[in-house]
C-alpha cells in the first residue's frame, strides 16, 4: 500500500535494496556448515527457556510502559 | 559481492558434505522456532510477590499483591513439515494495588477500625483531614500546623509549615481473581523457510482477548542469515465491575454520559441494579484492538557470535485506561484570611491545642477540595520498538554472553531503553547456571500526573460527584505510576539440570526494583512510587520422543514374572497411589488434570430441598454453581522393583457463584454477592511410598502410604465490602486442607488376555484436630472396583464402580474481629465486631459438608506401544454421580472428569 503511492521512480526500489542488503550480509557470512559447532551449543541458542522468558516477560508486561511492542497478544489486563 | 565461478565450483565440490553436515548442525535456537523439541512437553509453576508499599506511616493490613502462574506448554511434530504447539497459562492474583495519589496531607489511607490499629481503609473524598489539603500561593500542597492566635485558647489559626512535597498512594485490595488463557501455533516448514499461524483466547471475569498471528522465517546465505517477520491481531473487551466502596466517591461522568462532549468512544459505564436490594453496581465496558507488525534478521557473525537486529510496529485503539485507577483532582477555593475570618475548617489529625474551624494563617492561600475521577488515557497509541542483540561464545569457559539492547517508543511520550545481559555457564553433567542482570528506564507519559489541581472556584466543595470534568486543566490523566517516570534495575540466576533421557528441570529466581532515581537523566517520580518484586519459577520439561519406554512393552518386560508389567488403571485412580512402575530405575512423569462440577438442585440427604426449608435452617444464600479445577504433576521413581516413590504437586482453582434464597428478610448487601468467588494457587502434596505386596501370573498387590502436605492455603479471605470485613471465604473454596494427612492404599489388580480387572480401597485420615484456620476435614474412605478390555493393543476401556463416605468439617473458622457495623449496647457507639466470618451461606457451615456418594466411572487408556511416541500414555473417565446421601444442605454434583498423561523412561 505504500508502495502504490509513491511515485513510479522508487516504485521498486525496496526490492533491490532488500537485496543487495542480504548480499551484503554474504560478506560475513564465511561460516560454513561444518564450522558451525559452537553455534550449535545449546548455551549459544536465542531462546534456552521459553516458558521462563514469557513468565518474566510478562511480569515487566504489566509493570513497565513498554512492555507491548513485539506482537498483539492476549497477556490480559494486567489490572493490578 | 557477487559469488565468483571459483567458489560457485568449490560450493558444488562441498554440496554433499554440507548436505550431510547442514542437516546435524542446523542451529538450534536461531530463530525461536526453531528452539522448541520437536515433541516436548513443558510444566511451569510461578510466583511473582510484591514488596509493601511505604504509605507514609501508615501500616495497611492488606497484604501486597501475589500472582501464581501455571504454565503447560506441548509441541508435537505432526510431520514431517507440519508443527503444532499449544500453551495453556493460569493467573491468580489477589492483594493490594495502589488505586491513587495525593499529598500526604490528605490523608488517603486510615486505619479504619475502632479501637486497635488493624490497617489502612482508601478514601478518595473525606477522611480524617475531610479530604482537604492546603495550597500556597502558587498552588503547591503545603503541610499544615495550627496555633494558637494569641488570643486565647480555641482561637487557632492555621499556617503552612513548609511544602508538602511527599505524595502517598491509596491502596485498594482485589479479592483472588484467575486469568485462564490457551493458545496455539501450527507451523509448516520447507527447507529454508516456515510460516506460521496461530491464535488464542485469554479470559478473566473483568477482560477478554483473543488474538491471532500470522508468521514467517527464511534461512539465506547457507542458514547463515535468517530473516523473520510477524503480523498480530488483538481483540480485547473490559467488563470490570467498579469497587462497591470507591464508586460513589469516583466520578465517572465523562463515561456514564452525563457529559457528552467528554464521552470516550471506545468506553463507558452503566448502572446494573442489583436483585433483591436498593443497591446498584456500575460496570465499565470497553473495547481495545491492537495491529502489530514486526521483523527480525538474525545473522551468524562468525564462528562463535551471532547478531540480531528487529523492529516492530503496535497500533493500539480503544479503550486503553485501567478501571481501577482513579486520579484525584483537588479543587480550589481561595480562603479569606485575617483574625476571626474561621475560613480554615480542619479537624481530625491536624496538630495543635484546638479543633474545629481555625482562622487561616500565613502560608494558606487555597483550601483545594480531593475529588477522584477515573482515569482517562489517550484512545489511540502508535508504538515503535527497535532491538539489536549479540551472542558470543566465551571459549576458555565454554559460556555463552548474550547481550540485548531494545529502543521503545510512543506516541504517548514514553520512550524507553532495556538493556539485559545473561551469562549461560555449563557447569558439566548438564548442569549449566545463568546468572542475569537487566536495566530498564522510562520516560513518563504526556498524561501522567501523580495528582490534579484544577482551576480556581469558590464552589470547591459541597458535592463529592459534583464537579464535573470541564473544570479539570486536562481530559486526558493517569496517575498509575506505570507510567510515570523511572529506572528498574533487576538480576537473577537461572539454574537448569539437563537429564539424558530427554528430561530437563529449570529453577529460577529474579529480584527487581523500581524506583524513580534509576531513571536515566534523572528526574523521575519521587520514592512514595518506589517498590519491588520477585519472581520466582520451577519448570520441568520432557522431550517425549526420546527413549520412551511402552506400559506395554512386551519385549521389555516380559523375560519373566518378576518384571511382568502391571495391567492400566482408570483414570481416577492415578492420584491416590496404587499404580507402580515394572522396573528397578524406571521413572515416570505425568500430568493429571481434574475437573469437579457442581450445579442444579439442592439437596438435604437424599431429596432434593425447597428454598422455605433452608430459609427455616437460618441460611439466606446458596451456591448457583461451583466448579474445580486441579492441574497435578505426578513424578514417580523405582529405587527398586517392590519399593516406588511418587511425588505430587498440584495447582487448582475454583469458580463459584450465590443466589439469594427466595423468602429471606432484610438487606442482602452484606451477604457477598459480587459476580461470585475465584481462589486460585497451590494445593496440597501429596506424598507416597508404594510397596509390591504380592506379583504372580497377572495377579498383583500393591500397598500404598501418603501423607499430604498441607501446602494449600486455608487462610483466604473475602476482601472488604461496603465498608464491612468479611472474614474467611467458604470452607470449599480454600485450597487445601490446612492438616497434615495420612493416605493409605490397597490395590489389587488382575488381568487374563484381553481382559484387566481391579479393586481399590483408600482412605484419607486427618492427623491434626484443628488446622491454622480453626477447622478441619472430614476423614474420607473410598472403595472402587472395575472391570476393563483391551480393544486394540492401544486401547482398552473400563467401568468402574466407586462408594465413598466422607465426614463433615470438625471444628469452625477462628473468629475474625472487624468493622461491620457492630455497635456498643451503651453507647450506641462503633465498635469492633468480634467475629465477621460470613454465616448466611449453606457453604458457611461445617455441618454441610461429605456424605455418602455412589458413582459410575467410564475411561479409555490409550497407550503407544512403540515408535516415536513410546513411552507416553493418555487416560481419561467420567465419573457420573448415581446417587448422593449428603449432610445437611448441599448442591447437587454433576461428575467429575479426568484426563491423565503420563511418560514412562
Amino acid at each position: 500500500m505504500i508502495v502504490r503511492s509513491m511515485n513510479s521512480s522508487i516504485k521498486h526500489k525496496p526490492w533491490p535494496l532488500l537485496m543487495l542488503g542480504l548480499s551484503l550480509l554474504q560478506g560475513c557470512a564465511a561460516v560454513q556448515p561444518w564450522e558451525r559447532g559452537v553455534l550449535a551449543k545449546p548455551q549459544m541458542a536465542l531462546e534456552r527457556t521459553p516458558l521462563q522468558s514469557e513468565l518474566r516477560g510478562h511480569s515487566y508486561g504489566s509493570r513497565e510502559a513498554a512492555g507491548a511492542g513485539s506482537s498483539a497478544s492476549g497477556g490480559g489486563c494486567g489490572c493490578y | 559481492m557477487a559469488v565468483t565461478e571459483k567458489d560457485r565450483k568449490a560450493n558444488s565440490a562441498l554440496g554433499s558434505l554440507q548436505a550431510l553436515t547442514a542437516a546435524a548442525l542446523i542451529l538450534p535456537g536461531l530463530v525461536p522456532a526453531q528452539a522448541a523439541e520437536d515433541n516436548e512437553f513443558s510444566f511451569q509453576y510461578g510466583r511473582y510477590e510484591e514488596s509493601r508499599r511505604d504509605l507514609g506511616g501508615v501500616k495497611s493490613q492488606f497484604d501486597p499483591i501475589t500472582v501464581d502462574s501455571l504454565h503447560t506448554s506441548a509441541r508435537v511434530r505432526l510431520t514431517d513439515r507440519i508443527k503444532f504447539a499449544f500453551n495453556y497459562i493460569q493467573d491468580t492474583w489477589s492483594g493490594a494495588t495502589p488505586i491513587s495519589t495525593a499529598p500526604s496531607t490528605r490523608e488517603g489511607n486510615q486505619p479504619y477500625d475502632v479501637g486497635t490499629v488493624a490497617g489502612a481503609s482508601p478514601w478518595l473524598y473525606s477522611g480524617n483531614g475531610n479530604g482537604k489539603v492546603y495550597f500556597d500561593d502558587q498552588r503547591r500542597p503545603v503541610r499544615t500546623i495550627r496555633r494558637d492566635n494569641g488570643l486565647g485558647f480555641g482561637f487557632d489559626e492555621l499556617i503552612a509549615a513548609g511544602l508538602d512535597n511527599r505524595n502517598v498512594h491509596t491502596m485498594s485490595i482485589a479479592s483472588p481473581e484467575v486469568r485462564k488463557e490457551g493458545n496455539f501455533n501450527l507451523t509448516y516448514e520447507w527447507d529454508d523457510a516456515t510460516v506460521s499461524a496461530g491464535g488464542g483466547l485469554s479470559l478473566e471475569n473483568d477482560y477478554e482477548s483473543r488474538f491471532a498471528n500470522l508468521g514467517f522465517t527464511i534461512d539465506f546465505n547457507q542458514k547463515t542469515t535468517t530473516l523473520s517477520g510477524g503480523l498480530s491481531y488483538a481483540n480485547s473487551s473490559t467488563s470490570a465491575r467498579l469497587d462497591h466502596d470507591a464508586q460513589t466517591y469516583i466520578s465517572k461522568n465523562a463515561y456514564n454520559g452525563q457529559l457528552p462532549e467528554f464521552q470516550p468512544r471506545y468506553a463507558k459505564v452503566i448502572s446494573n441494579p442489583i436483585p433483591g436490594t436498593d443497591d446498584s453496581e456500575e460496570i465499565l465496558r470497553g473495547k481495545r484492538e491492537d495491529w502489530a507488525v514486526n521483523m527480525g534478521l538474525t545473522q551468524v557473525v562468525t564462528k562463535s557470535s551471532l547478531a540480531k537486529f528487529g523492529a516492530s510496529y503496535t497500533r493500539s485503539t480503544g479503550y486503553m485506561g485501567n478501571p481501577y485507577k482513579a486520579v484525584t483532582a483537588f479543587f480550589l477555593r481561595p480562603v479569606t484570611a485575617g483574625l476571626m475570618s474561621r475560613d480554615c475548617d480542619t479537624q481530625g489529625t491536624v496538630a495543635g491545642p484546638g479543633l474545629g474551624a481555625a482562622d487561616c494563617g500565613e502560608g494558606i492561600a487555597y483550601e483545594g477540595q480531593a475529588k477522584a475521577f477515573l482515569e482517562q488515557r489517550p484512545e489511540v497509541r502508535n508504538q515503535w520498538s527497535f532491538n539489536t542483540g549479540w551472542v558470543q561464545y566465551i571459549d576458555p569457559l565454554d559460556a555463552a554472553l548474550h547481550f540485548d539492547y531494545r529502543f521503545y517508543h510512543d506516541d504517548w511520550g514514553i520512550n524507553a531503553h532495556t538493556f539485559e545481559a545473561d551469562w549461560v555457564q555449563p557447569l558439566g553433567s548438564g548442569w549449566s547456571m545463568t546468572p542475569r542482570v537487566r536495566y530498564y528506564s522510562q520516560s513518563e507519559a504526556d498524561f501522567y500526573v501523580p495528582f490534579l489541581v484544577a482551576d480556581v472556584s469558590n464552589e470547591n466543595g459541597a458535592d463529592r460527584l459534583g464537579s464535573d470534568n470541564s473544570k479539570l486543566p486536562t481530559q486526558t490523566f493517569s496517575s498509575d505510576h506505570r507510567l510515570s517516570g523511572y529506572g528498574a534495575l533487576s538480576g537473577g540466576v537461572t539454574v537448569s539440570k539437563q537429564f539424558t533421557k530427554g528430561v530437563r528441570f529449570d529453577a529460577g529466581f529474579e529480584y527487581y526494583t523500581h524506583q524513580g532515581s534509576l531513571k536515566i537523566g534523572g528526574g523521575g517520580e519521587p520514592d512514595y512510587a518506589d517498590f519491588d518484586y520477585w519472581v520466582a519459577n520451577g519448570s520441568v520439561s520432557v522431550e517425549f520422543s526420546a527413549i520412551g519406554r511402552s506400559l506395554t512393552d512386551h519385549d521389555h518386560h516380559h523375560h519373566h514374572d518378576m518384571t511382568e508389567h502391571e495391567p492400566l488403571m482408570p483414570a481416577g485412580l492415578m492420584c491416590v497411589g496404587g499404580h507402580m512402575l515394572n522396573q528397578e530405575g524406571d521413572f515416570m512423569v505425568g500430568y493429571v488434570y481434574q475437573y469437579l462440577r457442581e450445579t442444579g438442585n439442592m439437596l438435604n440427604r437424599t431429596s432434593k430441598a425447597s428454598d422455605a426449608a433452608m430459609v427455616n435452617n437460618g441460611y439466606r444464600t446458596i451456591p448457583t454453581f461451583h466448579d474445580m479445577h486441579m492441574h497435578m504433576i505426578d513424578l514417580m521413581y523405582a529405587p527398586t522393583d517392590w519399593f516406588n516413590i511418587m511425588v505430587m504437586p498440584m495447582f487448582m482453582d475454583m469458580d463459584m457463584d450465590l443466589r439469594v434464597l427466595d423468602g429471606i428478610n432484610g438487606d442482602v448487601t452484606t451477604d457477598h454477592l459480587h459476580g461470585g468467588h475465584q481462589t486460585g494457587g497451590i494445593g496440597d502434596t501429596l506424598m507416597f511410598g508404594m510397596f509390591k505386596l504380592f506379583k504372580h501370573r497377572g495377579h498383583h498387590i500393591n500397598l500404598g502410604l501418603g501423607i499430604s502436605a498441607p501446602t494449600g492455603d486455608v487462610g483466604i479471605k473475602l476482601n472488604r465490602q461496603h465498608q464491612e470485613d468479611a472474614g474467611f471465604i467458604h470452607y470449599q473454596m480454600q485450597l487445601g486442607s490446612g492438616t497434615w494427612d495420612f493416605l493409605p492404599s490397597l490395590t489389587y489388580l488382575g488381568q487374563y488376555d484381553r481382559f484387566s480387572w481391579g479393586a481399590q480401597a483408600n482412605a484419607t485420615v486427618r492427623m491434626q484436630n484443628r488446622n491454622d484456620s480453626g477447622y478441619r476435614l472430614g476423614n474420607m474412605f473410598q472403595a472402587s472396583a472395575w472391570g476393563g478390555y483391551s480393544i486394540f493393543n492401544w486401547l482398552s476401556g473400563s467401568v468402574r464402580g466407586v462408594y465413598t463416605v466422607e465426614g463433615s468439617i470438625q471444628g469452625e473458622f477462628n473468629p475474625v474481629p472487624g468493622a461491620a457495623g457492630c455497635t456498643d449496647p451503651i453507647t450506641n457507639g462503633a465498635i469492633l465486631c468480634s467475629n465477621v466470618n460470613p454465616t448466611s451461606s449453606t457453604l458457611d457451615d461445617p455441618r454441610n459438608y461429605g456424605g455418602r456418594f455412589w458413582d459410575v466411572g467410564f475411561g479409555l487408556n490409550v497407550v503407544v506401544p512403540g515408535g516415536e511416541f513410546s513411552g507416553n500414555h493418555l487416560s481419561v473417565e467420567w465419573l457420573q454421580p448415581v446417587h448422593e446421601d449428603v449432610n445437611g444442605f448441599q448442591l447437587e454434583r454433576k461428575g467429575t472428569l479426568f484426563a491423565t498423561w503420563s511418560y514412562m523412561f
